[in-house]
């Protein structure tokens, strides 16, 4: 998806996509962090996005409006462990597509293995690592999807301030998340051969597929937390399930880009979540950080769904693994 | 766009149909999370967002210093009693673990203060 990006930097014609984040909800101690919508985090989790959709002005040129609409299942192997998968169906308004008359289609599909390394409930502190891959070859051709798989080793973190000092009380429902990967292609350069239907002629293209460093995260405060660990204001309850949050996805062009005009792209997303006792709600905006990554403000917006939740006992827990560690009474 | 439209609707369905059981979290308590109340209550309940396990739910007081100032805890399905003895003014922490009755462990703990 970002060699993609970075294409459609180069290229103009082609095509660039916001990447939507591979997002679970995580409960660490006093500390719940929600499913992010855009950049990944740490949590890992039985949940479904049905769905994540977005509209924007992407990076094109000239820029056109697209649509994505992605859907997320995670689902555990083992309480540590899991699985994800996200298939993206993309629409490309006029006059968007290799013809100029828009363009419809799956992307490369998506996967993850997300495992949990660290969790530190007195410090809301949570490690993971994953292996993200887009599968080459995998999505609709009128999109101009990747013909190589990129396979993006990631660490992820999340981390509540929940032991801040009394003194600054007003900032403990702060939290962070972040996410750092190394998108590697699996193959460095992509040739491609183009044949004229009027003269005959052949044309080569040979390009390089740069590999990149893929960063973002988020920073949310969090009103649950406040009212049931910090201060329970007796607001409306509707505002104690809010969590105002701005996330920030970005990919930086680091090696095998030679000769390539490449520049940081991504988006920085403020926006804000409802999160309910199975499912949450979310929608922000899309600020593209530079015309590389897009012309015009956009938006997302995502029905998250718990299945540890609302299916505990079948499809909402780990394939393998015991039943979840009792609590040890005082 | 039929077919998407009726397995999103089954999909709701059955989600609606099935009794769920999410993590229990904290709602909310007396004396309520941060605040102040003038005297010593007799006991700090809790109420959670879901069905507590007896056998698997504890929580403590404990103060300033660390030493524990509650005499138990007794739980009757959303809600926990933790008794405490008299309280003299100061800062206080709730710790609470709990299970809920399908199995998901939750803890957190927070504070209150008594005639500050």
């Amino acid at each position: 998806m970002l060699t993609r990006l970075a294409r459609a930097v180069l290229f103009g014609p082609a095509l660039a996509f916001v990447p939507l984040g591979a997002g679970a909800h995580e409960i660490v101690g006093n500390r719940f962090f929600p499913a992010t919508l855009v950049a990944d985090d740490p949590g890992i989790n039985d949940e479904l996005s049905l769905p994540t959709a977005s509209l924007f002005k992407n990076s094109d040129i000239p820029s056109v409006n697209e649509l994505d609409i992605a859907v997320e299942f995670s689902k555990r192997i083992t309480d540590d462990f899991a699985l994800i998968v996200q298939p993206t169906w993309t629409h490309l308004y006029v006059p968007g597509g290799p013809l100029g008359n828009g363009a419809s289609g799956f992307q490369n599909l998506e996967t993850t293995a997300k495992y949990r390394l660290y969790k530190n409930p007195e410090h809301e502190f949570v490690v993971s690592v994953g292996l993200v891959a887009e599968w080459a070859n995998t999505g609709a051709k009128s999109l101009s999807v990747d013909t190589f798989t990129t396979y993006t080793p990631t660490l992820y973190f999340g981390k509540g301030f929940g032991d801040l000092p009394d003194a600054v009380w007003w900032a403990r429902p702060f939290a962070v998340t972040g996410v750092f990967g190394y998108a590697i292609p699996s193959r460095s350069r992509t040739i491609t051969t183009t044949v004229d239907p009027d003269s005959g002629d052949v044309s080569v293209d040979d390009s390089p597929n740069p590999r990149f460093f893929n960063w973002g995260g988020s920073l949310q405060y969090s009103m649950p937390y406040m009212k049931t660990a910090v201060n329970d204001f007796g607001l409306p309850d509707f505002f104690n399930h809010l969590i105002p949050i701005v996330e920030a996805s970005l990919q930086t062009p680091v090696s095998n880009f030679a000769g390539l005009d490449l520049k940081t792209t991504g988006t920085i997303n403020p926006g804000v979540l409802w999160v309910g006792d199975y499912f949450q709600v979310g929608v922000e905006a899309i600020v593209p950080v530079n015309r590389q990554s897009g012309t015009s403000v956009g938006v997302i917006a995502q029905l998250h769904l718990y299945l540890d939740d609302l299916f505990p006992t079948t499809i909402g827990k780990p394939i393998f693994g015991g039943p979840v560690t009792p609590a040890k009474p005082f | 766009m039929k077919n998407k439209t009726i397995i999103l609707s089954a999909f709701v369905l059955l989600a609606a149909s099935i009794p769920a059981g999410a993590h229990a979290m904290l709602d909310h308590a007396d004396p309520r999370v941060g605040n102040t109340v003038k005297s010593s209550p007799s006991a700090v309940t809790l109420w959670f967002t879901q069905k507590l396990e007896p056998a698997f739910s504890s929580a403590q007081v404990t103060n300033a210093s660390g030493a524990v100032v509650s005499t138990g805890a007794s739980v009757s399905g959303t809600v926990m009693r933790v008794g405490v003895r008299s309280l003299p003014p100061g800062t206080y922490r709730v710790h609470w673990k709990v299970l809920s009755v399908d199995t998901h462990t939750t803890e957190g703990n927070f504070t209150f203060r008594v005639g500050q």
